[in-house]
């Protein structure tokens, strides 16, 4: 199987940590293809890509917060954008199933 | 994202700081050999990690590199004179050599022998490369010359220039191994809105970059790290069965290779501390099969590329925060994304514009920053170890640098790494 860090479509959940993740939302599906990857996740490189992720879906949630701010799920994302960072700050301990039990209570 | 902790840990390199112990494990790039031109020429200030020292040339052509303020009172030995294997203090004559050792102390009595008993700070120098190296760490753990290819190569193969930038070093290193930015920062407006008539220019190109490296601007980035540090292999759509891959490479603790395509010069970087709001910016090309041609040479001229036109005294680029950098508003308009001529000057202003120190726990990262993530995982874990009591272990193996950035095409189901090995080799 190519490593070579392609992108896979959230929806695959193709495991394999040596990929980056297309992180385009905050769904069910992005975060369980996340925590799947972070579960998998062994070596620097895998590590590095998991903080990406969670880089990204930190991003997109802030921007969320900061567009939609009467939205009615404003609370939700804000807790999950506030897990997202915990997550990363785990990651970054080299903690990745740690940072996989964050994410977990979002779904 | 990093936490404030994790960016003044990074940033910070001060004698005594964590990062500062981890680049006094290295040799670093601290002049031209043309600012110490001869023996007992003029001293020049040197600031570097924090500190202020003075570099100069003895009689015998030995350079040191010593505190610039004078033990007994602490005035500067800038106004010195290097004479006789020292340099002497002005003020009440006590003389300093290469070593640091007072060779000389005229207002003490004789008989006290406080002389030769008295040391200034001073690190040893080397001349490598068409640069001249200096350590500043302890002096048990005096680590190799790193085995760049660049430095190996014969003086006409090869060109170095110094720059002076606004901002703490890991800015500018972040920079240098950003591949994406160069799709916006550095393009031509032809070049960003992918017009048709720039399509057809570069569908024929001659090179890589030029053909492919504008036409996706998402690309997608993988990292691997290394004995040397991580190489960034960056992957780009071409045909339909092939990938464009710019492999660039970050060689602790600030070494940095910009994609190399057979045929043209290399160019790479070495971004040293000045201290924490400022840094050093050594711009290297370097042909490893023969001298700079004339086309080379004129884009060097030309300030094009890498290399910016500076104060010959102070290293300052021309093009400056000070000037806006010789903004040209109707070239931005028309011609190019910045109106900044060349792409250093187009670097320093936008590396700049972030603050000396940027904060970086207010970024917005994604997975285009990977590359970015890598190396600042890379140097935490580092200085950790290092603060842990492990020694860097590209400090001591000064052949692991033995390496070249490449830019390739491969088919879409060969691994960068493998299908780049041979290229990847240095070879002089």
């Amino acid at each position: 199987m190519a490593r070579n860090g392609h992108n896979r479509a959230s929806a695959s959940q193709e495991v394999n940590p040596d990929h980056i993740v297309s992180v385009k939302d905050f769904s069910p599906d992005t975060l369980r293809n996340v925590i799947a990857h972070l579960k998998a996740s062994t070596s620097f490189e895998h590590l590095v890509y998991r903080e990406a992720e969670l880089d990204a879906i930190w991003t997109i949630t802030g921007f969320f917060l900061a567009n939609e701010p009467a939205s009615s799920v404003h609370d939700a994302v804000n807790r999950l954008h506030a897990g997202a960072q915990k997550a990363h700050d785990l990651v970054a301990e080299r903690r990745p199933g740690a940072a996989a039990t964050v994410l977990e209570a979002f779904l | 994202m990093l936490s404030r902790e994790e960016n003044d840990l990074l940033t910070r390199t001060d004698a005594g700081t964590a990062a500062g112990k981890y680049f006094r494990r290295f040799w670093l790039p601290v002049l031209l050999p043309t600012e110490v031109p001869t023996p007992d020429c003029p001293p020049v200030r040197v600031r570097l990690l924090g500190e202020d020292l003075l570099a100069f040339r003895d009689t015998k052509g030995r350079v040191g590199l010593i505190d610039e303020f004078c033990a007994h009172r602490r005035a500067s030995l800038f106004w010195g004179r290097n004479e006789e294997c020292g340099l002497r203090c002005v003020y009440h004559g006590w003389k300093f050599d290469v070593n640091g050792t007072c060779v000389d102390m005229p207002n003490e009595p004789p008989e006290y022998g406080f002389g030769n008993k008295l040391r200034t700070t001073a690190y040893p120098t080397r001349e490598y490369g068409g640069l001249i190296w200096a350590y500043m760490g302890p002096p048990e753990h005096e680590p190799e010359l790193p085995k760049l290819e660049w430095a190996r190569v014969a003086d006409n193969q090869r060109y170095i220039s110094k720059r002076f930038q606004e901002t703490n070093y890991l800015q500018a290193i972040e920079g240098g191994i950003d591949s994406s930015h160069s799709n916006f920062l550095h393009a031509s407006l032809d070049a960003f809105r992918v017009t048709d008539s720039y399509v057809e220019k570069v569908k024929n190109s001659g090179t890589l970059r030029a053909k492919y490296h504008l036409l996706d601007k998402a690309p997608r980035f993988t990292v691997k790290k290394t004995d040397y540090g991580v190489v960034i292999g960056v992957r780009r759509n071409a045909e339909e069965d092939r990938y464009y891959w710019r492999l660039t490479q970050f060689l602790l603790p600030s070494h940095t290779m910009i994609p190399y395509e057979k045929g043209l010069a290399i160019h790479g970087h070495c971004w040293v501390p000045r201290d924490d709001q400022t840094c050093w910016v050594w711009t290297i090309s370097w042909n490893p099969e023969a001298p700079l041609s004339e086309e080379e040479w004129k884009t060097i001229r030309d300030e094009t590329f890498v290399h910016a036109q500076v104060d010959p005294a102070t290293f300052r680029p021309v093009r400056n925060k000070a000037n806006q950098y010789l903004l040209d508003r109707e070239k931005q308009r028309t011609a190019n994304m910045t109106g900044i001529h060349g792409f250093a000057s187009q670097d320093q202003a936008i590396q700049e514009s972030m603050g000396p120190v940027v904060d970086r726990t207010r970024e917005r990262l994604g997975t285009s920053d990977t590359a970015i993530i890598a190396a600042r995982r890379l140097l935490l874990q580092e200085i950790r170890e290092l603060g842990e009591g492990r020694e860097p272990y590209t400090a001591s193996h000064g052949d692991v640098y033995w390496v070249r950035s490449a830019s390739l095409l491969l088919k879409r189901d060969v691994e960068f790494d493998e299908g780049a090995r041979e290229l990847t080799k240095a070879e002089v």
